[in-house]
């Protein structure tokens, strides 16, 4: 044993027991959120619950979504209870859509499938378990297979008006309001600037005039099309307890019948499912739909970002590997710039909050928006100011990743440009630069995996939980710096936290979780796969 | 010493060079470099002769290095250097305020002791120097390359592969492509810092060789630590030992009657 000890047996022992942890850990970590994620998007089977409340049996039907065990005290001691979660929808009826069930109060505790059970996902109170019982279109009432055929028929016309809708109203209305806000502000600067007179009144009136035609154009349009969503019929449902419940085909979503779908059917169903998350908008405060804006949110942040902190962190390091004289200053530059790494982020939070909105962005308001005050333009919250906060975050990722690179090229190299008579500058920019590209791309990509991850500092400079508008449209300068915008690590924070409807948001926390971990492996990957090209180009110069 | 003598009989065909009667390209009088503190060079004085091979042997830190990369102002490059003295090149002034060290370098090329061509192609690689002067025109470069290729010993060949890689030929290849990028700007002296060490023994002879027929149109200044190879090459060799220039002279005096003892010692082998 002694000699054991004294090969140092237990060290590696002990290092391989923490390697193997670590492993598990990350797999583990992985492993559940995919799950959990994953399983959100897969059709469950609706089963059908018989639970006695002692004098009478009341039918439950739904999704088993979940199940523990609850220790109860008995004669015989403790007694082990499974509960069951049971998703049963048909919140407009029961008022809650989750429920637990005890399985001593069951019947049977063998689930018993619901044979053509059908599941609606509406777009207002949640999910409908149930059975077809009739369709009304213009009074006439269908019901069986005629009933299906209609029912795919109205509900394709639904989901076209419902497009059409949301196209007006977002886009082409939304465009409207934002240039008679323009006009408002012209206005209002116009009149600062003493060039108000009466040929601008009437410019600015006809357009107005204009614009408001248009606007009631649209309402009409959308008048129109919410009249005829109103003729699209009415599905009526039994659901469990005999009562029925009526479904305007304007609230469908979707509709399915997990229990008689096949595998096929499944997998399609999935996969139109995670299509539909990654394009639809949230709805129901954030507990159903999609994070289609919280994505675009994210990813233009980080571009902004990305723009921002690539002159800063790569003249930096330029300067501090290739002029800088080497000395105490230069020490304590670099010791800061390591330290700001280390800083937490949401110091840098206030930071950005306290100079870039406050003084930046109020400086700028006084300056150039001074006609629209006291509403802020730059002076509040923005995607301006949350990118140049990130850009700060991540500067010493940027300008430590482009120091080692540049320090990587062979002084022989630098030596051979200047022999031929290259001027230092052109040597940096003609041999060294290019060969330190692909480090400082590994910099940027890690920066980028850092700030697409991180949520504190964005929640004091920009980010919010439901953003009327996405900060890139089609409206010129097409990019909207001022304004706020939603992010996927905040949105899971409020969804996950923030929600009024804790077990239905569950799974839309961690298939967001699965969403953003998945984009920031993605670049992490492609910063090693550079990094190892890197080292594979320069290995014919490490003689 | 017998063997010693047949390889410089081998490869001088005209034995009688006198450093007086030749054109002088570098003049360099009372030059001291400090590396700091610590003197490198000590009050060297010499004439580099023009069109010729001048060899400098001497010791690891002796200072043979360090007064090559004088020649071309490499020593700028370091914080610490400060030099004292006067080195001229062909009359002008070369450590003068005014002058432009890029200019200057132009006009004295370097090869290094491990060959450092760019990670780019052959043909962009003999085509730095002229890139870096504005030269633009297709058809100039081509000749450019073309030329300084087969002045390098390499356009055979190099010839059908000059827009692969240049990393991905041989070392001796490397190197003589080095020769070539320098003299595809045609300086007027070509500095050449220890450039077979590196190498293999054929590389070594091409390489030399290849010294033979540049000195046509190049002033040649070589570090070496080889002796052998100094007597193979040069028309001229100096011995420096700790910063000072012990003895230079013809390399056929210098290696068959050194007039200085630590000469005859370390030429002989006693040290070094």
């Amino acid at each position: 044993m002694r000699d054991w000890f004294n090969k140092g047996e237990h060290w590696i022992w002990l290092s391989s027991a923490m390697v193997a942890l670590s492993v598990v850990l990350v797999f583990g970590l992985f492993a559940m959120i995919s799950y959990k994620g994953m399983v959100h998007f897969w059709p469950h089977h609706v089963y059908e619950y018989q639970v006695s409340n002692g004098q009478q049996l009341e039918p439950v039907v739904g999704e088993l979504r979940d199940a523990k065990i609850k220790e109860v005290p008995s004669d015989a001691g403790m007694q082990e209870i499974p509960q069951l979660l049971i998703k049963m929808g048909n919140r407009d009826v029961y008022g809650i859509d989750f429920r637990w069930i005890s399985s001593d109060t069951l019947v049977s505790t063998e689930p018993k499938i619901a044979e053509n059970a059908v599941v609606i996902e509406r777009y207002e109170y949640g999910n409908v378990y149930g059975w077809y019982d009739r369709f009304t279109l213009d009074g006439t009432t269908v019901q069986d297979a005629e009933l299906e055929q209609l029912l795919q028929q109205q509900v394709a016309k639904g989901k076209a008006l419902f497009d059409e809708i949301r196209q007006i109203e977002k886009y082409e209305i939304g465009a409207v309001n934002y240039k008679l806000e323009q006009l408002r502000l012209d206005e209002k600067r116009l009149k600062a600037e003493g060039k108000w007179n009466a040929e601008q009144e009437q410019r600015l009136a006809q357009k107005r005039d204009e614009l408001n035609a248009q606007f009631r154009e649209f309402q009409q349009q959308t008048q129109v099309l919410y009249e005829q969503q109103k003729t699209l019929g009415e599905l009526t449902m039994k659901i469990s307890g005999g009562q029925t419940l009526k479904v305007p085909v304007k609230n469908i979503v979707d509709y399915w019948q997990p229990n008689e779908m096949t595998l096929l059917d499944k997998t399609g169903f999935f996969f139109h499912g995670i299509g539909r998350f990654l394009t639809e908008d949230p709805r129901e405060a954030n507990t159903e739909g999609g994070i289609f804006p919280a994505m675009i949110g994210t990813i233009t942040m980080v571009l902004i970002m990305t723009i921002l902190v690539t002159p800063m962190g790569v003249i930096a390091a330029i300067y501090m590997r290739e002029y800088a004289k080497d000395g105490p200053v230069l020490r304590a530059v670099r010791i800061s710039i390591n330290n700001l790494a280390g800083v937490p982020s949401i110091v840098f939070g206030i930071f950005g909050l306290g100079f870039f909105v406050y003084v930046l962005g109020g400086s700028i308001d006084e300056l150039f928006y001074g006609y629209a005050l006291p509403s802020p333009t730059f002076g509040t919250p923005g995607l301006l100011w949350a990118s140049l906060t990130m850009a700060l975050l991540t500067l010493p990722v940027v300008i430590v990743s482009t120091e080692e690179g540049l320090s990587r090229i062979p002084r022989a190299l630098r030596e051979g440009g200047l022999a031929l008579g290259a001027t230092k500058i052109e040597v940096i920019s003609k041999i060294v630069l290019p060969m330190a590209l692909p480090a400082m791309m590994t910099g940027l990509i890690l920066a980028i995996a850092r700030a697409a991850g991180e949520v504190a500092p964005l929640m004091l400079v920009g980010v919010v939980k439901l953003a009327p508008e996405l900060p890139v449209d089609s409206i010129a300068p097409f990019v909207h710096l001022d304004r706020k915008f939603m992010h996927l690590g905040f949105h899971i924070y409020d969804v996950g936290f923030q929600s009024p409807n804790v077990e239905a948001s569950q799974p839309l926390v961690y298939a967001t979780s699965l969403l953003l971990v998945l984009i920031i492996v993605g670049l992490n990957l492609g910063a090693i796969s550079i990094r190892n090209r890197l080292r594979e180009k320069y290995k014919a110069l490490e003689h | 010493m017998s063997e010693k003598n047949l390889t410089i009989a081998m490869n001088h065909e005209n034995r009688n060079l006198r450093l007086a009667d030749e054109k002088v390209a570098i003049n360099v009088k009372d030059w001291n470099l400090y590396y700091g503190q610590k003197q490198a060079l000590k009050s060297v004085s010499m004439q580099l002769p023009e069109n010729r091979v001048t060899a400098f042997i001497g010791p690891s830190g002796c200072g043979k290095s360090t007064l090559l990369r004088c020649f071309n102002r490499m020593n700028d490059l370091i914080d610490i250097v400060r030099v004292e003295g006067e080195m001229t090149l062909h009359g002008d002034d070369m450590y003068a305020k005014h002058m432009d060290v890029a200019a200057l370098r132009r006009r004295v090329g370097m090869v290094f002791q491990k060959p450092n061509p760019f990670p780019k192609s052959i043909y962009e690689n003999v085509c730095y120097g002229l890139r870096l002067q504005g030269v633009r025109d297709k058809q100039v470069l081509d000749e450019a390359v073309e030329w300084a290729l087969r002045g390098a010993g390499l356009w055979e060949e190099a010839k059908d592969r000059l827009h692969d890689n240049a990393l991905g030929l041989s070392g001796g290849q490397q190197q003589r492509l080095c020769i070539a990028r320098a003299i595809a700007i045609k300086p007027e002296v070509l500095l050449l810092d220890e450039p077979t060490s590196a190498l293999d023994p054929i590389s070594t002879l091409a390489i030399e060789e290849l010294i033979f027929e540049l000195k046509k149109d190049f002033t040649i200044l070589i570090v070496t630590h080889n002796m052998q190879q100094a007597a193979r090459v040069s028309d001229y060799t100096a011995f420096m030992y700790m910063g000072e220039l012990i003895e230079y002279t013809d390399t056929d005096s210098l290696f068959t009657n050194p007039q200085v003892k630590r000469t005859e010692d370390y030429i002989t082998g006693r040290y070094g």
